[in-house]
């Protein structure tokens, strides 16, 4: 078979795609982060710095290449992580201005006309809301992804231009690589897969007849699979990170207990996911429309994200622009350059209609906000299409193009002339560079750092402090493990606890001494005997041995020493104790009288649904779980409805809390789904400033109501807090939990 | 006719180069190495294993 690619066809332009990557890489820089933030990204770095495992499937590949990233010599371990993404969504712009260049190559014979369209492709990519604020913060691993993704696109259409020949070959068995180690990254690493089978099935069908070839390139996606070793491995070690444990081994490393059925089991269930529980595809979890629909949302906020509704006119307007360029640009790339739409075109098919088919999201959690009690996504997930959108960007910018010559064609004038008059139209591909700075951008954004900060030091030192998901968890391992902040706090989430691995990675935990130079003021001048014992007394055995529940649903007494709650299981989330709940109270207590024990103020009714809300004692962000019930005093007050409030711990706790300043310095919450945070601030000086007033101290209730105004203000949320006593804040949200076990109904 | 798919046998060098810097990196990774593991598993995977598959 010979080449479809014309003799005189132009080189690629590398250095032209260099330098857009570069721009793209410079703006990525200016809206860089400067530390962590909230959902998955503290995970994430942690998990790079301490060279552990994340939530499953634990992508090995990601890990391997953020603990690189960590060891380079400047910034902080965060800004090392973060880098990381820019350069990969840098990389992807680059690529995709050279896929486009390649499009219009067949059309274009203006040198300098070609470029600038490819150069509108680079930019609307690396604009569009969901790539670029993914690209300025290491959230997860998904720009990674991304360049896997758009780096295989590219050499697939290379391929496609090849001679039939070794180097065609040899391409085609990178490519399988490549797929491989791009599922070791995240199992996104297999959608290029379906449009490259068309892509060889279109272009040189007899491929399949190559068993020699074929053969070679199984084993070589077999080879990029193979960092999937790094987990039992890793795990073996217990790092600090070691979520789903896929390990044999349960003291150090060895032989045997690697190469064990356990260690093979669990690190199958790691790769599949298996937590998660997630039904099959045949279960739709919310209508096909509305899955759709939520692809739409998400497509209208790449061009203008909008976050408030304040201009939802414009928004709709250019999706629907932006959404006719991509299907005019589908159209120009088929007549153009067929050899490349036979891969690009299914590409496009897979990542969003396919994608949205098998991803099988319940509602968005900005979706259809009219539809009360609809199952819904903890949080929005539009980076679950950040490959679509970033496809769909150069479709986008070919169907700019296209309306550009279109215009070009109609004006007077000579020559390039024509062109130049009507290149302002391209200005179009300016809008989401505008539209979306101020939402996308993530620099100077430090407020879940400080959040960390704040609520670790919210608990006394070595005390226990339990969490509910997410966002009041992974900063406190980020600030703890990559920080070396409040090391001595033992956190507990619950959402972990239900699982298997948490609990004996707990009781591994050592004990580390308290650091009074990185901790608060309030808590100088004391001496913090450490505690020698560990954190459970069971042993792991044991630990293993807790029930997924315990079918008990009328109210139980829980007694430990002078401790005396009444357990009502209807006001547990499931209705009976599961074993987080069943671990809680097995902490509370074999640490009674040895740990101060906490509960976050962000885990909403937990403390009443344990019955412990008589000894509940409100000392900053955290509630203290005290050994008798709480008294009423000048410094401990009971607040209708909340409880027990220790006033100059909490007091002193809030001047030294970094979190408020810092999201006023911001001045905007643009993710939704997290605003609990910003609100259990609000909620706190809100308490504090009532307490304050009811005992004659006027300036300095006025001073934390006025900064509870203001945070209200600039994070959207005054709303929650309208009524005419303190409200508590809402919980956070329970981030991907792992499924608890299926309880039966109440008979 | 269908052309045999080969193996050019001058990049056998760069194969095992590639195979070499795995192998050390995971025996570094399993004695605990965090530092030298990871960047030699980085570029055998990224670098070397690509390289040995594109070589001419």
């Amino acid at each position: 078979m010979t080449s479809t690619r014309p003799l005189d066809a132009p080189r690629p332009a590398y250095g032209a795609a260099a330098i857009a990557g570069v721009l793209v890489l410079v703006l990525y820089l200016v809206t860089l982060a400067p530390t962590t933030a909230m959902w998955d990204t503290s995970e994430y770095i942690t998990a790079a710095y301490t060279l552990g495992i994340p939530h499953p499937p634990g992508n090995p590949l990601f890990v391997l290449l953020g603990r690189v990233a960590t060891l380079f010599p400047f910034g902080s371990v965060a800004v090392r992580v973060n880098l990381l993404a820019a350069l990969c969504s840098a990389g992807t712009a680059t690529v995709w201005f050279l896929v486009a260049e390649r499009v219009l190559s067949r059309w274009f014979t203006l040198r300098w006309a070609r470029l600038t369209g490819a150069a509108v492709a680079a930019l609307l990519s690396a604009t569009a809301f969901t790539v670029w604020n993914q690209s300025v913060v290491n959230e997860k691993v998904y720009t990674v992804s991304l360049a896997f993704f758009a780096i295989v696109s590219w050499l697939t259409v290379m391929w496609c231009d090849d001679p039939d020949g070794r180097r065609a070959d040899r391409l085609l068995v990178l490519i399988a690589y490549l797929i491989g180690l791009g599922y070791a990254n995240h199992p996104a690493g297999f959608l290029v897969g379906p449009a490259v089978a068309v892509a060889v099935l279109a272009r040189r069908p007899r491929t399949v007849l190559r068993w020699k070839l074929i053969l070679a390139a199984v084993l070589a996606l077999g080879l990029g699979l193979t960092p999937f070793a790094v987990e039992p491995i890793r795990a073996a070690h217990h790092p600090a990170l070691n979520e789903g444990e896929p390990t044999g081994c349960t003291e150090s490393i060895g032989l045997k207990c690697t190469f064990s059925s356990t260690t093979y089991s669990r690190l199958m269930d790691n790769i599949n996911r298996v937590q998660y529980a997630k039904p099959a595809l045949s279960e739709r979890q919310a209508p096909l429309s509305a899955q759709a629909g939520m692809w739409w949302l998400y497509f209208k906020w790449q061009w203008l994200r909008d976050s408030h509704g304040s201009q939802s006119g414009l928004q709709l307007v250019l999706a629907l622009l932006f959404f006719g360029l991509g299907v005019a640009g589908g159209v120009v790339h088929w007549r153009q350059d067929r050899a490349s739409f036979w891969f690009f075109g299914p590409l496009i098919f897979t990542v969003t209609v396919a994608l949205v088919y098998y991803m099988n999201f319940k509602y968005g959690a900005s979706q259809s906000p009219e539809l009360a009690g609809v199952p819904r996504e903890v949080r929005d997930r539009d980076y679950f299409y950040l490959w679509s959108y970033s496809a769909w960007s150069v479709w986008a910018a070919l169907g700019l193009v296209a309306l550009w010559r279109a215009l070009a064609v109609r004006v007077q004038g000579e020559g390039a002339s024509r062109w130049l008059t009507t290149a302002p139209i391209l200005l179009l591909g300016a809008f989401p560079l505008v539209g979306n700075w101020r939402d996308a951008s993530r620099a100077g954004e430090t407020t879940t750092r400080e959040w960390a900060h704040d609520l670790l030091n919210s608990v006394e030192p070595y005390g226990i402090l339990i969490t509910l998901g997410d966002n009041d968890t992974f900063p406190l391992w980020y600030a703890q493990e990559v920080e070396g902040v409040r090391q001595d706090v033992t956190v507990a989430v619950t959402s972990l606890l239900n699982t298997d691995w948490y609990p004996r990675a707990l009781l591994r935990r050592p004990i580390v001494p308290y650091d009074a130079t990185k901790g608060p003021a309030v808590y100088r001048g004391r001496r913090w005997p450490m505690p020698t014992t560990p954190i459970f007394s069971a042993t792991i055995a044991q630990l293993d041995s807790v029930p997924e529940y315990v079918d008990l649903r009328t109210p139980q007494l829980f007694q430990q020493g002078t401790l005396r709650a009444v357990v009502d299981p209807r006001q547990l989330e499931y209705g009976v104790p599961v074993r987080s709940d069943l671990l809680v109270l097995q902490l509370l207590k074999d640490n009674y009288g040895v740990r101060p024990f906490y509960i976050a103020r962000t885990t909403g009714g937990y403390v009443q649904a344990l019955g412990l809300e008589p000894y509940a004692l409100m000392q900053g962000l955290a509630n203290r779980i005290l050994t008798t019930p709480s008294p009423t005093n000048a410094d401990t007050v009971a607040v209708p409805g909340l409880g027990h409030v220790d006033v100059p711990r909490s007091l002193s706790l809030w001047r030294s809390y970094g979190g408020p300043a810092s999201i006023l310095a911001r001045g905007d919450w643009v993710d939704r789904p997290s605003v609990n945070i910003p609100a259990t601030y609000i909620g706190t000086a809100l308490i504090l400033g009532q307490v304050l007033g009811q005992q004659g101290d006027t300036a300095q209730a006025n001073k934390l109501r006025r900064t509870a105004v203001e945070l209200g203000h600039v994070t959207r949320t005054l709303d929650l807090f309208m009524g005419p006593e303190p409200a508590p804040p809402p919980p956070v949200q329970g981030g991907d939990a792992p499924r608890s076990a299926p309880i039966p109904a109440n008979p | 006719m269908i052309r045999p798919f080969t193996w050019p046998a001058h990049t056998r060098l760069l194969r095992w180069s590639a195979a070499l810097v795995l192998l050390a990196g995971y025996v570094d990774l399993a004695a605990g190495g965090l530092t030298l593991a990871p960047v030699l598993l980085v570029t055998g995977y990224l670098v070397l294993v690509p390289l040995a598959l594109l070589a001419r």
